[in-house]
């Protein structure tokens, strides 16, 4: 890392709108592209207090700013465009959290990096319509919470309940949904909502360890802890009438399931085996990067191959994952209200992933180009018209979904065309970390935290209660900052808010 | 696995490690007499964050072995494989491990370890944050024999 006084590192950044800066070349060694991170001014101090942190003279046993790990990303071999920082942008694991960056698949050169998809490959959001309104919902709020809480299995060392065998499991890997709609879980309408419906086509679960898959079956169907929840949710404000009825939202009050997970301890170790491949093919191919933690390898290696085809796998049972669930919320919300999940008229309304690398046709300088863009903490948000979101969004654009933390609101944006312009038709993902878990756990306490949750109306089952500090709104950045940045930023647009009224978390 | 257990083996060991600040994830510091002692330390705070330690018994021991190329990876490795235990059969949550063998010179590093606790069980043991993963981030290994400094420090992602 260059070592420079907080003052000469601000050269490097240039504000170029109210609501981005500019990373300029220098800004770390080596750098292909610039880099630009979207902000509006209460983000802005935040992105910036951490670097000025960070030059604080002896600072040791430290993490790298958002912005040092952007421009990092920016000096990665292949890169095209810009190294992107979203809203939510904050220090993550070699590429921050909230970046996105493509890579020219046709340059031999361009690398693949598992820590641009993240740990939990294909985390990402659901959304469930229902035909209920609040004043449905309000006098069994507390029941349907505790029905949802028995149905998903939640937090550390939960196990699934969809029966699963070894044999399964590999079925599952290579056909995504596909499984899930096969064994019976899912609509077949569900996969049609849902990004690469559901399925991957290039994943190989030959090419995943014994280890991944040990560690994934007990724990297909399960929500799992941290960050991840699922919740009840109510149309709180509505942006985009039109947009909105397209997703067969009418009106405010109306009533969604939000689940939030990813592909459990499977994805984990998926990356963590890649990880120590590309640690190897980095030292033959001689490939530099400025920070250990860019293990990566070049798309076209044995080892970035290897990564897609198991990447893929995950993704797929991330979606199956989230499928189990899907069923188990239609089925606790069948029973509460003895309808069935038809006649609730509980659809998937999208399905994104926001931790994942896909191959995606951009252009680039007025030429179009294959690319391998990496996605992490950043959702896909295409434009109206883009060939590869679903007939029923061809005129709104993508359904891009943003979950809140425990307690705040959640939103849905569409996507844009300058969005697609401008980040690679990509935007933010959620709200953000603002605090450390540690100083949330000092700052905070849990009782003061539930008591907050109560007081505002949201009935909250949670596996592990004492570690609910970590997950306060107050130790997030707000959502709706980073929503109003993107929207008015131009590369998404709101179309839905959302308020929970019941979470369920591990 | 043995059942029955020795009164040195059921002794738990004094706390040696803490939990540092990051900002999406968690940074065990651990430390001890020996280098070995801080990579003991390091495994139990990991579990520590799982569940709280103190309704951990131990009823089962597991075998473990890592090997790697140098001291960091050697440290991964050794985390990764009691993740794994915990992870899947036999889903053990450890209130102690003992290094039995640890080799930290040479062309391949080996540790051997036994892990004392019990399956973890939904209802007894209070459910904690889950780890994702071991991370090579900010990695610190402070091995000074001369200072008798012993440290280790580690990001888990969770």
């Amino acid at each position: 890392m260059v070592v420079r006084q907080y003052q000469e590192e601000l050269q490097y950044l240039e504000k170029i709108s109210p609501y981005s800066w500019r990373i300029k070349k220098g800004f770390q060694p080596n750098m292909n592209v610039e880099g630009i991170f979207y902000v509006n001014q209460k983000l802005e101090k935040l992105m910036l207090d951490e670097l000025r942190n960070a030059c604080r003279p002896g600072m040791v046993g430290g993490f790298l700013p958002g912005v040092k790990q952007i421009a990092n990303v920016a000096a990665l071999p292949g890169i095209v465009g810009r190294s992107v920082g979203l809203p939510d942008v904050h220090s993550g694991y070699g590429f921050a959290i909230g970046n996105m960056a493509a890579f020219d698949v046709n340059n031999p050169e361009s690398i693949v990096s598992p820590g641009g998809v993240g740990f939990d490959i294909n985390c990402g959001v659901r959304l469930l319509r229902t035909n209920l309104f609040e004043q449905d919902v309000m006098p069994v709020k507390e029941h349907l919470a505790q029905s949802l809480f028995d149905h998903i299995p939640v937090g550390v060392g939960s196990k699934g309940i969809i029966p699963m065998n070894a044999k399964d499991l590999e079925e599952a890997l290579e056909m995504g949904m596909d499984w899930s709609l096969r064994e019976g879980y899912i609509w077949a309408e569900d996969k049609e909502h849902c990004e690469e419906y559901g399925r991957m086509l290039n994943a190989d679960p030959a090419k995943v360890s014994m280890r991944a898959k040990k560690r994934g079956l007990p724990q297909l169907g399960t929500l799992g802890a941290g960050n991840h929840y699922a919740e009840i949710q109510v149309v709180d404000e509505i942006f985009d009438k039109w947009s909105a009825c397209k997703m067969g939202i009418e009106e405010k009050g109306q009533i969604c399931v939000m689940i939030h997970s990813g592909s459990r301890g499977f994805g984990h170790q998926v990356a963590t085996d890649a990880l120590v491949q590309m640690e190897k093919a980095m030292k033959r191919d001689n490939i530099e990067t400025n920070d250990r933690q860019l293990a990566c390898a070049r798309i076209n290696s044995a080892e970035g191959q290897d990564y897609l085809k198991s990447m893929a796998a995950a993704a797929n049972f991330a979606w199956v994952n989230r499928s189990s669930m899907t069923f188990l919320s239609r089925q606790a919300f069948a029973k509460q209200f003895h309808m069935t999940p038809d006649d609730l008229d509980m659809h998937v309304i999208y399905d994104v992933s926001h931790n994942i690398a896909k191959v995606e046709e951009h252009i680039v300088d007025g030429k179009p180009k294959t690319l391998l863009v990496h996605r992490k903490g950043s959702t896909r948000a295409f434009p109206p018209h883009h060939p590869l979101i679903p007939v029923d969004y061809q005129v709104t654009g993508q359904p891009v979904l943003i979950g809140g933390t425990m307690g705040t609101c959640s939103y849905v944006l569409t996507g844009t065309e300058q969005g697609m312009l401008e980040t690679f038709g990509s935007t933010c993902h959620g709200a953000g970390r603002a605090l450390s878990r540690a100083k949330s756990r000092r700052n905070l306490d849990y009782t003061d935290v539930l008591r907050k949750l109560e007081y505002m109306g949201i009935s909250i089952r949670v596996a592990s209660p004492k570690l609910v500090m970590e997950e306060a709104p107050e130790s997030y950045k707000n959502v709706t900052d980073v929503v109003d940045t993107c929207h008015a930023a131009g590369i998404s647009k709101k179309c839905i808010k959302l308020r929970p009224i019941a979470v369920i978390k591990g | 696995m043995a059942d029955e257990f020795t009164e040195e083996e059921l002794v738990l060991p004094q706390c040696k490690y803490e939990y540092l600040d990051h900002t999406a994830d968690v940074q065990l510091h651990a430390w001890g007499d020996s280098l070995k002692e801080a990579f003991e330390q390091c495994g139990i705070a990991m579990y520590g964050y799982m569940t709280e330690l103190d309704t951990v018994e131990i009823k089962q021991c597991s075998d473990i072995e890592a090997t790697g190329h140098d001291l960091e990876s050697l440290l991964f490795h050794f985390l990764d494989e009691l993740l794994f235990l915990f992870s899947c059969e036999p889903f053990l949550i450890c209130s102690k491990v003992t290094i039995t063998e640890f080799v930290t010179e040479g062309e391949e590093l080996r540790i051997k370890c036994k892990c004392y606790g019990e399956e973890f069980t939904l209802g007894k043991h209070p459910q904690g944050t889950e780890v994702k993963a071991i991370t090579y981030s900010a990695m610190q290994i402070v091995n000074e024999p001369e200072k008798n400094r012993f440290e280790v420090f580690v990001i888990i992602d969770i």
